[in-house]
């Protein structure tokens, strides 16, 4: 299954973000992106510790046919780098996942973590402020008691829109190895945080305690063989979460069970092929990103090669399964030499489960429509074409290119890969990031 | 890049069935040996200012333990009377030349770091117990103990540890090729570390007594044994200078 007949998409580039420079500073470098849950904003974070959350633009959200745009909101350091006196090891600051809470006042909260440590962020707007003190001049100062003759009440001003971001709880202390996954809780009181080899449960007014829910740790760490690579949430059961390994295996534990869900209630497996394997089998087989769909029904798992889908009522195999880019497999050795068979990379869901979509090498990603089983492949670059118009897919060929749309496997750029996308929980929306450019890609609806 | 992959040859597929049998067999040793460098050598590089990646590390040793358990299969198979078959003897002795040339860094640090625990005693105590270890019937887990217990991964700045001296390569397991530090098989250096404030030299502090001992050429190349025969004096001066006491 290789791109579409016509060769063109219905996706088309809406928005880039971020410097065009070809020099790019190691802290611009984006690390996370998360749309919120009604769409209206778009966060991302950097190496550099800083989050940019955009907002999209009020009369484009009610018109489809225009293009979703998106203006920064608000942008503040959430993490610093740290250094462990006790390891002689910096932390690095920067930002490995991003989780927004669901909307419950006119503030907005986000979870944002680093390797070591989990913040809740407060994001408020302030559009008007009193005026007119009784006993305070307009710049602050005291009015001397005897200057006052008249009593008058303050009122508010309309001002110009202040977006203040303040940390509200700072979770430390509770992972000595890095942290790869946050998720909140659909009871919107808790949420989970993973690191390499433990799973921990907090309530979000508790800063001073967490539970400790997985813990995978061996004994003797000469036998560790497996670590934990994500973790996740179900999206409508409080009491169930998921979490994957470097082994390409997935659990689902239930909370109820027991306090320490070591014993999974469902293990998700899928068998390995005999005539495919190789020294990389394992490596490539580590999940990078596990995600439940909307429904809850259904869980995707993406590895290095591929992306699966798995019901969660059969365990022994996938229901479905997408190859990213299998003309990588004869190059496993390569990218085994150049560290890019541990890229991480994130997938996502469509609003309505229907499609998924996830990133690969030279700027490209990868959409698959399950329905109409049908798959393409968009680049992410600055020559997308104009806004508006449709995106060119691609075809990735084993020799040399042949025709127009197409690119041989020995000319992918392997230093331009999009790991980190989102999509807009209700629009056919999508975010991704490059190296260090945000896009962002809108479907176009005739 | 490629790398090192064998490139497709049209003439290898015009041979005959028996030669072609033997090409990919070579191929695949070939493969094989690729994959047991780039494993050794991105094990044993230094990570950096931060923590090094414990999934990363988990993912490499389990490849290089699979290759390890394909050799040991294939040299109870072949020749389960002597001790090395020269085939693996030749794999690891590439790998180890290889790794001399490439790996300017000095020792071994842990492959897994004990974060949460307490510092290990790094005495030579300890490493003639796992002298003792080595020749376990297992001799997975007793490498890994002899790592782990060796560990100095707390600070990339102490490269040294005890060593043990086998006396000829012939006294070697595989294991000890695979997962003991490789600088002391090539050199064989007096068990010092323990005795001198090693754990507080610094990578330019061992390059420059590296340079001193080389008679000031600076070398990028594992230290040899003259650092270690430097004066305690003339560390102490040194080291006086760089504190400033």
């Amino acid at each position: 299954m290789d791109g579409d007949g016509d060769g063109q998409s219905r996706w088309c580039l809406s928005q880039v973000k971020g410097a065009v420079d070809d020099d790019v500073a190691e802290a611009d470098i984006i690390s996370a992106v998360e749309f919120n849950h009604s769409g209206e904003l778009l966060a991302t974070g950097d190496r550099g510790g800083r989050i940019v959350i955009f907002q999209q633009e009020q009369e484009s959200k009610n018109l489809p046919q225009c293009h979703a745009e998106y203006n920064v909101y608000s942008t503040f350091q959430s993490h610093e780098p740290e250094f462990d006196y006790l390891k002689s090891l910096e932390i690095e600051e920067k930002i490995n996942k991003i989780r927004w809470l669901p909307q419950k006042n006119a503030a907005h909260f986000l979870l944002s973590t680093n390797d070591k440590t989990i913040k809740l962020w407060k994001i408020s707007e302030r559009d008007k402020r009193p005026e007119g003190y009784n006993l305070k001049e307009e710049d602050g100062r005291y009015r001397h008691p005897s200057s006052l003759t008249t009593l008058r009440v303050p009122v508010f001003q309309p001002m110009d829109l202040m977006v203040e971001a303040s940390p509200r709880r700072v979770y430390a202390n509770a992972h000595t190895y890095h942290i790869n996954s946050i998720s909140v809780n659909s009871d919107n009181e808790t949420y989970l945080s993973a690191d390499d080899l433990r799973v921990n449960l907090w309530h979000l007014d508790f800063t001073d305690r967490s539970f400790n829910i997985v813990d995978i740790k061996p004994a003797n760490m000469e036998e560790l063989t497996e670590v934990i690579t994500a973790s996740e949430f179900h999206p409508l059961q409080c009491n169930t979460f998921v979490y994957g390994s470097s082994k390409g295996s997935v659990r689902l534990c239930d909370m109820r069970a027991s306090a320490l869900c070591d014993q999974h209630s469902k293990l998700f497996e899928e068998p390995e092929d005999p005539s495919t394997r190789s020294f990389f089998s394992e490596i490539i087989s580590s999940i990078s990103d596990v995600k439940f769909s909307h429904s809850g029904r259904y869980m995707m798992t993406r590895d290095y090669l591929t992306l699966k889908i798995w019901d969660l009522h059969m365990e022994s195999r996938p229901v479905e399964i997408y190859q990213v880019h299998g003309y990588l497999r004869s190059k496993l050795c390569s990218l085994y030499e150049n560290d890019c068979i541990f890229d991480k990379f994130e997938c996502c869901w469509g609003g309505d489960d229907s499609e998924v979509m996830t990133g690969s090498y030279n700027n490209f990603f990868r959409m698959f429509d399950r329905d109409a089983q049908r798959d393409a492949t968009l680049e992410a670059s600055w020559e997308s074409g104009s806004p508006g118009l449709p995106l060119k897919t691609w075809r990735v060929c084993a020799g040399s290119r042949r025709k127009r749309n197409e690119i041989g496997v020995d000319c992918l750029d392997f230093s331009r890969k999009i790991l980190y996308t989102s999509w807009h929980p209700q629009d056919n929306i999508v975010a991704l990031a490059t190296v260090n450019n945000l896009y962002i890609f809108q479907e176009k609806l005739n | 890049m490629l790398g090192k992959g064998v490139k497709r040859k049209l003439e290898q597929e015009e041979e005959d069935g028996v030669m072609k049998m033997e090409a990919s067999h070579t191929c695949y040793w070939f493969q094989r040996q690729t994959v047991l460098n780039l494993s050794l050598l991105k094990l044993h590089t230094r990570p950096g200012h931060g923590e090094p990646d414990l999934a990363r590390r988990v993912l490499i040793t389990n490849t290089l333990r699979h290759i390890q358990d394909e050799l040991r299969g294939e040299e109870c198979v072949s020749r389960p009377q002597t001790p090395s078959s020269p085939v693996i003897k030749d794999s690891f002795s590439t790998a180890l030349a290889e790794i001399e040339a490439l790996c300017p860094t000095v020792g071994i640090t842990a492959l897994f770091s004990t974060s949460d625990q307490d510092v290990p005693d790094i005495t030579s105590g300890t490493d003639s117990d796992n002298l003792g270890e080595l020749r376990d019937p297992d001799p997975d887990l007793s490498e890994m103990h002899s790592i782990v217990d060796s560990s100095i991964s707390l600070s990339d700045s102490a490269p040294f540890t005890s060593s043990h001296a086998p006396s000829s390569l012939a006294d070697f397991s595989l294991d000890d090729f695979l997962f003991t530090e490789i600088d002391n098989f090539l050199f064989d250096s007096t068990p010092c570390s323990s005795s001198l404030s090693v754990s507080m030299v610094t990578d330019d502090l061992v390059k420059t007594l590296a340079g001193y001992g080389n008679g000031g050429t600076s070398q990028s190349a594992l230290p040899s044994n003259q650092t270690f025969k430097l004066d305690l004096n003339e560390l102490d001066h040194i080291m006086e200078v760089l504190v400033g006491s």
